[in-house]
């Protein structure tokens, strides 16, 4: 199963805002499962990475205590028309992608 | 019960946390390489080792931190870091002083980036959100506390 990204960006003077909304339950392998007393298996985003038009722009490592379901906004020189991804990868491989063109 | 809880996980992760308590872990994956070490420090200096070899960062105002005084829920605690007045920004760290692992998130930007980041983090109490920018080889830093009110780990 893929992982769901929702993105959304817009570029003023260059520099563009891009938004990501990702669908994913980020279990950092701490938390308790009170019936079972055993942590929930750690489940969680541990790598991303920005392009435009498929150049590196960011790259990103997370942990387990970025919020579920998580958001994440970066800027990017960039103007309208301009590609954006988004890749990433969890901790038991799963991985994401998703592309917009910016408005 | 924190130190029952840290060795069960450490039995869960298994050889790899070993590997990379060791140093041994080299850097093999496509996408940025996951910074074991870093991510599974316990204190903020270590983390800091971890992420930038170096744990002195001094205070920056040009730091613009953003995040709520008071937390009404700590599993999602939005914070932003911009640090675009900042030239040549090549990293930024998000820590949360007292969480069991403090390191939440490292972002490496390259030319074609500003110095700027914004997410939402878990944070388990009240505690120091801290913004760790690597730009010019200096460490600069901006931190401030966020009270909360019900915690982020499944309290």
């Amino acid at each position: 199963m893929t992982i769901k990204i929702r993105m959304r960006g817009k570029s003023k003077n260059g520099i563009a805002e891009v938004k990501a909304l990702i669908k994913h339950p980020m279990e950092s392998g701490v938390r308790m499962n009170k019936k079972t007393g055993k942590p929930y298996p750690a489940k969680f985003i541990d790598t991303l990475e920005v392009l435009v038009n498929d150049a590196k722009a960011v790259d990103a490592e997370w942990s387990g205590a970025v919020s579920a379901n998580p958001y994440m906004a970066v800027k990017v020189k960039a103007n309208a028309g301009d590609n954006v991804t988004v890749n990433l990868t969890d901790n038991t491989g799963e991985t994401g992608s998703e592309t917009i063109t910016l408005k | 019960m924190k130190r029952r809880l840290f060795l069960k996980n450490t039995l869960a992760t298994g050889a790899a946390v070993v590997a990379a308590n060791a140093g041994l872990l080299t850097p093999t994956s496509v996408l940025a390489d996951w910074n074991k070490a870093a991510f599974s420090a316990k204190t903020t200096d270590e983390a800091l080792n971890g992420a930038f070899g170096s744990a002195n960062a001094t205070e920056s105002g040009d730091i613009k931190l953003k995040a709520p005084a008071i937390a009404e829920n700590g599993a999602v605690t939005p914070v932003t870091v911009d640090a675009s007045a900042i030239d040549g920004v090549e990293s930024i760290a998000i820590l949360a002083s007292k969480n069991p692992q403090p390191l939440v998130c490292q972002y490496n930007f390259g030319a074609a980036a500003e110095g700027y980041v914004s997410t939402r983090i878990k944070m388990g109490e009240t505690m120091n959100v801290i913004a760790v920018v690597k730009a010019g080889g200096k460490l600069l830093k901006a931190q401030q506390e966020v009270k909360v009110t019900i915690g982020g780990c499944g309290g």
